[in-house]
């Protein structure tokens, strides 16, 4: 099989897409972000697209609905043929009357104060008879079973709701392609998995779908019939799913740990994780904790309801959760950015009301879920060095700081470059590493992996649980699989309560409890769950791939 | 993603009427109120905003803020004005003093002294009571207006369909920038950053709200490509649009609107005919002749 459809020269047909000779480079860039890709996609068929950041997947699909060249500038050859007729002259409306686009985050994609405005703004504006609408509308909220949404505020409702709502605005449209730019990026693992089964539909009655996504393995459980793996703007593989796990890298592409199992048995056996150095041979001393905390905000409306709860030297927190649950709300406490409304919360002895952020910030660093946020400064190195400066460090170890952090999220070569002109997931990692630099005693970290490539985001990992400095860390993940390699505690918070609390063998193996909490079990999982008599703790594929039980 | 006002349904006026009937009574209210500084005036606008507000359904819980804030900055500018006399003198000529007190020190020959006049005074409570009826009036409008209807209420006030969009965008935006606002000091609180401790001149202090301004403006540049892109991707302005929320004007919508049309045209031909301008009683310009 051939890593690559090298048929350049693609006939017209009417194909509902096809992709000739395609090349863009940005205006303010210098190489090409997509280099000569050429492929065609047929009605009902899933193509994946996988690759790691910046390897040109979302310039392909804004090259698709049109956004390049009408929003963003920059040089463009190649043809991109909609049904056989080019769209290069067609309007942006035209393009989206056939092709529909869900963009990465569906907070960036509505529009409409209501959910039957979102759904019915891209048929308003084709100017459909208003009862047409409504029947479209009704039609789109039906197929995806969201019609008890219909008259919800957009801003009201849950990541995946939201994801949903996003869909439906498309569907609604009828387009015959549909572009889904990591559609799961910041689902929980049910709600993933309730937008896979819907794509799933959706190009069994017919329909082309484009898939771009991280979460590969996510993906590979619809059976997508294609996948295209790119790599520096061009095509490394496309074909059947069963070609990608012999031609990817296990460690660039999150593929099931069965095959990672395989492939890495025929490779060295991984160093093993010295979790937190740092905290393993001291006191397993409390460091933050809650006391019957309950938080409410204004509105009214309950958070979090009597949450109890120790953070202790050497633990490694993983605290999983459906969309909307409260865990952000529950973080948020520890740094003191949230007051309890009733109970308390100690951080090193010292109640949070009675100290400001930023003095708790020497002992707990917080890592924001967007990046965008909190990124400012004219270089990557005077970003990092902000938060050391805040806490007044020397300035030789901030140096030292700086240069550390850039180390481990992988970015030393952009320590002069504007943080603002970096990639997304590349920001992620500045504000991973922003907080690195404060050296704090606490790590805590929302999503950290989101936006992520795999690759990226395991290097990071690795190298933070290993870092001498922190006495904890805890992150809120919906990756069941980070919880398994890296966690040695596992909090489930729903409906702003704690609901289990324990070490990750004993919350995970209830598959009851995790179907509750919108968690889905992943291969890794399950393998670890068969062998855990065996191996007496959770592991990594490749670990896994060389255990040997004694 | 843009957030709206916290509006809720009420049983109140400004929701029992169309709300291009409520704008279009608002605007008139806002003209007409401007056109006096005449206190006794003044307090029938005044009325009506109290009114209004008792009405609203708007509770002291949910709009504290807003109103804490607008008052602290009328009060502010009340008292600077009575305190410095300054802006007032453009409407009065002679003042009349209740008190006068020196500073026991000169400044360059210059002796510092407060002045409280009749008319100073009288200026600073019209001024608060013309302000607040304005202010009142115009913090109900978030709470009351349904946001699904802010596009539509636009267009039915002869906008365009772009500019009325454009609008209901621009009216979301406010608690979507103070939301953002408020993330991106959250963000930087955790880096150890005190925005209460800045210290240095003006000029020092605008550089060191730098981490402050700089992300949540660059959000909003983000954020408002994201939107274009969003609009575009769904064939935005390339036809006239199809409104699915539909308005009905009422009869009790022609009776506010004929209402404020003619509380407008009232203030105009007062204020032609001479009424309307600043006053103070005789009875206290007696006093301290």
């Amino acid at each position: 099989m051939p890593l690559v459809d090298n048929n350049k020269n693609i006939m017209i047909s009417s194909s509902p897409l096809v992709v000739e000779n395609l090349s863009f480079r940005y205006r303010d860039r210098r190489g090409a972000a997509i280099h000569d890709i050429s492929f065609e996609a047929n009605p009902g068929e899933i193509l994946l697209i996988a690759g790691a950041s910046g390897c040109g997947k979302t310039t392909l699909v804004r090259s698709i609905n049109g956004l390049i060249p009408r929003s963003y500038k920059g040089e463009m050859s190649g043809r991109v043929l909609v049904f056989g007729e080019e769209t290069t002259s067609w309007k942006l409306s035209q393009i989206s009357q056939k092709i529909g686009t869900v963009l990465q985050d569906p907070e960036r994609q509505i529009l409409g104060t209501k959910v039957l405005n979102e759904v019915a703004f891209g048929l308003e504006n084709l100017t459909v008879p208003r009862e047409e609408i409504l029947e479209r509308v009704d039609e789109s909220l039906a197929f995806l079973n969201i019609s008890h949404l219909r008259e919800r505020e957009t801003f009201t409702l849950s990541g995946g709701e939201k994801q949903k709502v996003a869909l439906a605005g498309v569907l609604a449209m009828r387009p015959s392609v549909l572009l889904l730019d990591e559609p799961l990026a910041s689902l929980d693992p049910a709600s993933a998995q309730d937008t896979l089964d819907t794509v799933r539909f959706l190009a069994d009655q017919g329909m082309t779908v484009l898939m771009v996504e991280h979460r590969v393995e996510d993906v590979l459980r619809i059976n997508p019939e294609r996948v295209m793996f790119m790599s520096e703007g061009q095509i490394r593989y496309l074909g059947e799913l069963s070609g990608l796990s012999k031609v990817v890298n296990y460690r660039e592409v999150k593929l099931p740990a069965e095959d990672i199992i395989e492939r890495a048995k025929q490779d060295p056996a991984p160093a093993t994780l010295s979790i937190l150095p740092g905290a393993a041979d001291r006191s397993h001393e409390t460091l933050v904790k809650f006391e019957d905390v309950a938080f409410g905000y204004e509105s009214g409306l309950d958070v979090l309801h009597g949450i109890n709860l120790e953070i202790k030297r050497g633990d490694v927190i993983a605290v999983l959760g459906p969309n909307g649950a409260g865990k952000t709300t529950f973080v948020k406490h520890a740094i003191g950015l949230l007051k309890p409304k009733a109970g308390r919360v100690l951080v090193d002895g010292r109640d949070t009301k009675e100290a400001s952020v930023a003095q708790i910030a020497s002992t707990l660093g917080y890592v924001f879920q967007s990046p965008s946020h909190m990124l400012f400064a004219p270089t990557v190195h005077d970003e990092l060095a902000f938060g050391p400066k805040n806490l007044h460090h020397p300035s030789e170890k901030i140096e030292q700081e700086v240069k550390e952090s850039l180390t481990i999220v992988n970015l030393s070569d952009k320590e002069q470059d504007p943080p603002l002109a970096l990639s997304f997931g590349q920001q992620k990692r500045v504000s991973i590493a922003a907080i690195l630099a404060m050296q704090s005693r606490i790590l805590v970290m929302d999503e950290p992996t989101a936006g992520q490539d795999y690759q990226n985001y395991m290097n990071f990992m690795n190298s933070i649980v290993q870092m001498p400095s922190f006495d904890a860390i805890l992150f809120i993940t919906h990756d069941v699989d980070l919880a398994v390699i890296y966690a040695n505690r596992v909090l489930m918070v729903n409906d702003g309560r704690l609901v289990a609390d324990g070490k990750p063998h004993e919350v995970l193996h209830d598959f009851e409890q995790l179907k509750a909490n919108r968690l889905v079990p992943t291969s890794l999982l399950d393998i670890n769950l068969k062998r855990y008599a065996e191996t007496g703790r959770f592991m990594r594929a490749e670990a896994l791939a060389h255990f040997q039980s004694l | 993603m843009l957030v709206s006002w916290k509006y809720r349904q009420r049983k109140s006026i400004i929701q029992w009427v169309d709300p291009r009937a409520w704008l279009t009574f608002y605007g008139c209210f806002l003209m007409s109120t401007l056109a006096f500084w005449d206190i006794r005036f003044l307090l029938f606008f005044f009325t009506i905003a109290l009114l209004v507000l008792f009405n609203s359904g708007v509770s002291w819980r949910e709009s504290r803020r807003a109103f804490l804030f607008i008052i602290g900055f009328i009060f502010f500018f009340a008292i600077l004005t009575f305190l410095t006399g300054r802006g007032g003198s453009e409407v009065y000529e002679v003042e009349h003093v209740i008190r006068e007190y020196k500073a026991p020190f000169s400044i360059l020959g210059w002796v510092p002294t407060l002045k409280i006049t009749v008319e100073r005074a009288f200026y600073a409570v019209s001024q608060f009571v013309r302000v607040g009826s304005i202010a009142i009036m115009t913090i109900l409008i978030p709470y009351s207006l349904n946001p699904a209807l802010y596009g539509i209420t636009f267009k039915g006030l002869g906008l365009s369909d772009k500019f009325a969009y454009a609008m209901d965008l621009t009216m979301r935006f406010i608690p979507t920038f103070a939301r953002d606002f408020q993330l991106t000091v959250d963000a930087q609180r955790a880096r150890g950053y005190e925005l209460e401790k800045l210290s240095g001149g003006i000029v020092e202090q605008v550089r060191k709200m730098g981490p402050i301004f700089v992300p949540v403006t660059i959000h909003a540049i983000i954020g408002s490509e994201d939107i274009i892109d969003a609009m575009d991707l769904r064939a935005f302005g390339v036809a006239p649009r199809t409104w699915i929320d539909v308005l009905e004007r009422h009869t009790r919508d022609r009776i506010l609107i004929a209402f404020g049309v003619i509380i407008l045209l009232t203030s105009i031909a007062l204020g032609i005919m001479g009424y309307g301008d600043f006053w103070v009683p005789d009875v206290l310009v007696k006093l301290f002749l």
